[in-house]
């Protein structure tokens, strides 16, 4: 524990560094030093409780509700691990990100804020007693606000900001109302004795668990609670947007697994629970971003979907703790720590990425861009890795947490009894990898293949060290953790055992996957050199795309990215979110969030209506307010009273 | 691993151009015409690997890569394949996973290269590729499913290998409902009618063929190559399912099953010569219809 309080410190004095240095060069030197030390550092410990090492505790015994302890066993070191690598990634790339607006914003500010969000999330995974826990989370909750907010000056950006930080307190409310329900009368908040309690009433563990669903599930952005989500991802500068969507959100994730752990065997029905909004947050989740032209909105509503994988391996994990299958339990929390770690790597870099062709082409709408893999080559590989590894493709670290997760439903099907119905959510899973496919597909196509349409897609460079160097470390992470299932997949059921608290040693065959996936690599990459030397002695040769005719192609002639998803989108009908709205001579498309459009601006405003009609008791006379208080008073007391515990 | 499954999967390699071949002769014969001869397809490959390449100005590496990948991922995915009836040359616990996640990475290879020329014809292609394959690819899954809950196996080498023949007596309403649904399924990945049809000639009507429009010369010679390898992979999930040979012996296994992928695609021809092309609209209704027959399948394997 030693090692990560040094490295939270260095985090916290690199922002100092970087926000209050006289000269920005030496600023920027130090703050890059400082950081990279602090994650090294952190990572040392976490590696080693994911190998199999454990690490001393840290009490502060002298501290109200209990001693606040802080402490790293596997299921930590894994978000741990999360944090650090994305924090760095994203601090660096906003280091060059936010060069240009230097002397225009608070730039010093957000690099000191962005490494207070990075400690802030490192001290809620290590926290192991409610109130350290809970002022984390606030502190969190609090600091991203302030980076969703960087460009306050538009209005987009204001309503974006009110609305995730409404989302976040309702979801900090329901927190505080969880530990309540659970410590009781008990003074002592800490999560050892938490966990020690006696086993509860069915009603109370009901309780217990309902809200630690929607309160974490808020954070997750699971629908119907992931309102907020794609507003402040939309909003906030690129590289604050790849940190929330690869790890902020995931403290609910985190939430989730540590209250399994903590209250031990759920009862079946949060397990269906937890499938069911998995599934429905998958599938809604990449039909929504099917819609979106705007990328980092597209980007947001994958967090979405993928948030909706990990529910169903938690689901699935719940689900064999519930009937007694430990091998499934097992697979399915290791899953769902793996599907963390790897999306959290490839979100980012799909986010980063995407911040340098918007910086570079001066728009977030895809159908204005265009060729850019010509202009931008580094950039556009390192996003088609990170393409390829969210859909789940082999040899890619996305296919390696889907295969954990589909192991542990198909391991549900062939136990017996209730369980057996859990392994028909895989069907749904292969329908999100199956559209995840044809977004991306649409996305990598649109940007970066064909021919630009817009003028400022023509003139994009590609972007400076500071900002292709992140995405294609983050993009070197995702092969090597495709290539080498055999590295990350016992640790990660190291993680799944603790959390499912079973020594259950379910046979994965890593070492046969590895194989493969080098196989598999070797065999591209052999046919790639064969082709350069096969067509290289022969002199392709070059001309104009085949229009079936048409010599002159224009770039108004390629597939954009709505007529692209269009036939699928048709299909899922009024689920889909989009409007088309025509005139004799123009025709435009506009996707919006059903939930948020539809259901909960709608009832707010209901509610604000209703709320209007109480204003006649609200006339601003201070006699009649001190009536009311009066009233109140007498009330209170005559309950005591009436209760038999007056005065 | 033995020996005849090696053998097999070398042969299957060979033999996979004939099928579109018989699958096209028994279309001209059915409908009067005496059609191209059976092996035209080795002839049209010898033909464009010795032809130059012409590359679209628009293009990058991404379409050059197409091709490649597109059949180096069905080569990897056929060596899940238990071809003797017994066992494939390479297994791991959930290679089923494995098996779809080379399709899909062959798929997402070829819809980019076609994205990659910029032309319409090409992006149209591509758009109802993927989703056709999105309604196919839970069809896919669903039919595994009931080959786990049938088998208690999660390898494609189980599933289609020695336990199959054991789940037969116990299962085989469900096998002849998963049989059935991989049979449509082929239909639609390989873009026959009344999914897609492969003969005609104008490209907005079309699907696979309108994505490669832009190839030429090896390239194109590689993607026809790969149509007809994928032809015959699904031949071989249809053909295990309803011939489990774990019982014969290897050579006999091996026998049966290139028999089997012969009656397969003569059973195609037969459906391309009786029925018309579906709608466009209406091809996800096909594909949720074979997913139901899968579904009653596992249904009836509850318990």
């Amino acid at each position: 524990m030693t090692l990560v309080a040094v490295s939270l410190c260095l985090i916290v004095l690199a922002g100092m560094a970087g926000g209050l240095s006289r000269q920005p060069a030496a600023g920027e030197m130090l703050f890059r030093v400082l950081l990279g030390a602090g994650c090294v550092t952190g990572a040392v410990p976490a590696v080693e409780v994911l190998a199999g090492g454990t690490v001393a505790e840290l009490r502060f015994v002298a501290a109200p509700f209990g001693a606040w302890v802080f402490g790293l066993d596997a299921l930590s070191a894994v978000f741990l691990l999360a944090i650090l690598i994305v924090g760095a990634a994203c601090a660096f790339y906003g280091l060059a990100y936010l060069a240009p607006e230097r002397g225009h914003r608070a730039v010093a500010a957000a690099h000191l804020l962005l490494t207070l969000l990075i400690t802030a999330l490192a001290l809620t995974v290590v926290a192991r007693a409610a109130v350290p826990f809970l002022i984390a989370w606030e502190v969190m909750a609090v600091v991203a606000y302030l980076l969703v907010v960087f460009e306050h000056e538009r209005p987009e950006v204001r309503r974006a900001g009110l609305i995730y930080l409404v989302a976040t307190h309702v979801g900090t409310l329901l927190l505080l109302a969880f530990f309540a329900t659970w410590a009781g009368a008990t003074g002592d908040l800490s999560f050892a004795a938490l966990a020690a309690h006696p086993p509860f009433s069915d009603a109370r563990s009901g309780i217990i668990l309902a809200l630690a669903l929607v309160a974490f599930g808020l954070k997750a952005g699971a629908v119907p609670f992931h309102i907020w989500l794609p507003e402040a991802h939309g909003a906030a500068p690129v590289h604050v947007s790849a940190l929330m969507s690869g790890v902020v959100i995931k403290m609910g994730v985190y939430g989730l697994m540590r209250t399994v752990l903590m209250f031990g065997a759920p009862p079946a029905w949060w397990g269906w629970l937890v499938l069911a909004i998995g599934a429905g947050s998958g599938v809604l989740g990449v039909v929504w971003a099917l819609a979106q032209h705007d990328i980092k909105r597209l980007l947001a509503f994958h967090s979405v979907e993928n948030i909706g994988i990990i529910l169903l391996g938690i689901g699935a994990g719940a689900l064999g703790l519930a009937y007694g299958h430990p091998v499934v339990a097992v697979l399915g929390f290791a899953g769902a720590a793996l599907h963390t770690l790897n999306h959290a790597v490839f979100k980012s870099l799909l986010f980063l990425s995407a911040g340098s062709v918007t910086h570079a082409t001066g728009t977030r709408d895809i159908d204005r861009m265009g060729g850019l893999a010509r202009r931008m080559p580094a950039t556009a590989a390192a996003f088609l890795v990170g393409a390829a590894a969210i859909v789940g493709l082999p040899p890619l670290n996305g296919f390696v947490s889907e295969w954990v997760i589909y192991q542990a439903l198909l391991r549900g099907g062939s136990a017996r009894g209730a369980m057996q119905l859990a392994v028909l959510t895989a069907v749904p899973l292969s329908l999100m990898g199956a559209l995840a496919l044809a977004c991306f597909a649409k996305v990598v196509g649109v940007i970066y293949l064909g021919t630009p349409r817009d003028e400022g897609a023509a003139a994009a460079r590609e972007s400076g060290r500071g900002m292709i160097l992140p995405p294609v470390g983050l993009a070197a992470l995702c092969v090597a953790i495709g290539l080498l299932p055999v590295a990350v997949v016992p640790p990660a059921l190291r993680v799944g055992g603790l959390v499912a608290g079973s020594g259950a040693e379910p046979e994965v065959s890593a070492v046969t996957a590895t194989v493969f996936a080098l196989a598999l690599a070797a065999s591209l990459l052999g046919a790639w050199l064969w082709h350069r030397v096969y067509t290289g002695r022969r002199r392709p040769l070059e001309a104009v795309t085949w229009g079936c005719g048409f010599a002159t192609p224009t770039p108004r002639m390629a597939y954009t990215a709505s007529s692209f998803a269009a036939p699928l989108l048709a299909t899922f009908g009024s689920f889909a979110g989009t409007r088309a709205d025509h005139t004799a001579s123009s025709f435009a498309t506009h996707a919006f969030d059903p939930v948020l459009d539809r259901v909960m601006i709608p009832m707010w405003r209901g509610v604000s209506a209703a709320a209007s009609r109480l204003r006649p008791i609200q006339r601003g006379g201070l006699s009649r307010y001190l009536l009311y208080i009066a009233t109140a008073v007498i009330a209170v007391l005559l309950y005591l009273l009436a209760a038999g515990r007056g005065p | 691993m033995t020996q005849e499954s090696l053998v097999a999967l070398a042969l299957l390699a060979v033999v996979a151009p004939a099928l579109p071949g018989i699958v096209v002769k028994t279309k001209s014969l059915l409908t009067g015409r005496r059609g191209p001869p059976v092996l035209q397809l080795y002839s049209d490959l010898w033909k464009l690997v010795r032809k130059g390449t012409v590359y679209s100005r628009t293009t990058t590496w991404v379409f050059r890569a197409g091709p490649l990948v597109a059949l180096v991922s069905l080569l990897v995915a056929a060596l899940f394949l238990p071809l003797d009836g017994r066992s494939a040359p390479a297994t791991f616990a959930g290679d089923v996973i494995a098996f779809a996640g080379l399709l899909a990475l062959g798929r997402f290879a070829l819809v980019l290269a076609g994205m990659d020329t910029g032309s319409s014809f090409e992006g149209m292609g591509a758009s109802r590729e993927v989703t056709i394959a999105s309604f196919a690819e839970p069809t896919l899954f669903l039919c595994f499913i009931a080959l786990v809950l049938a088998t208690g196996d999660l390898t494609l080498s189980g599933m289609l290998g020695t336990p199959l023949a054991a789940a037969w007596p116990r299962s085989g309403a469900t096998l002849c409902l998963v049989g059935t649904s991989l049979f449509v399924l082929l239909l639609a990945e390989n873009c026959r009618v009344p999914v897609d049809d492969p003969a005609t000639h104008l490209e907005l009507t079309m699907i696979h063929e309108v994505i490669v429009l832009d190839h030429s010369g090896p390239d194109l010679a590689l993607i026809l190559y790969g149509s007809a390898l994928k032809l015959a992979l699904f031949g071989v999930l249809v053909v295990s399912i309803f011939s489990p040979r774990a019982e014969l012996s290897g050579p006999v296994a091996v026998a049966v099953l290139f028999a089997g992928l012969g009656v397969v695609a003569v059973l195609v021809g037969v459906v391309e010569s009786v029925t018309a092309r579906l709608r466009l609209t209406r091809v996800p209704q096909l594909l949720v219809g074979a997913g139901a027959l899968a579904l009653f399948g596992i249904i009836l394997e509850l318990r």
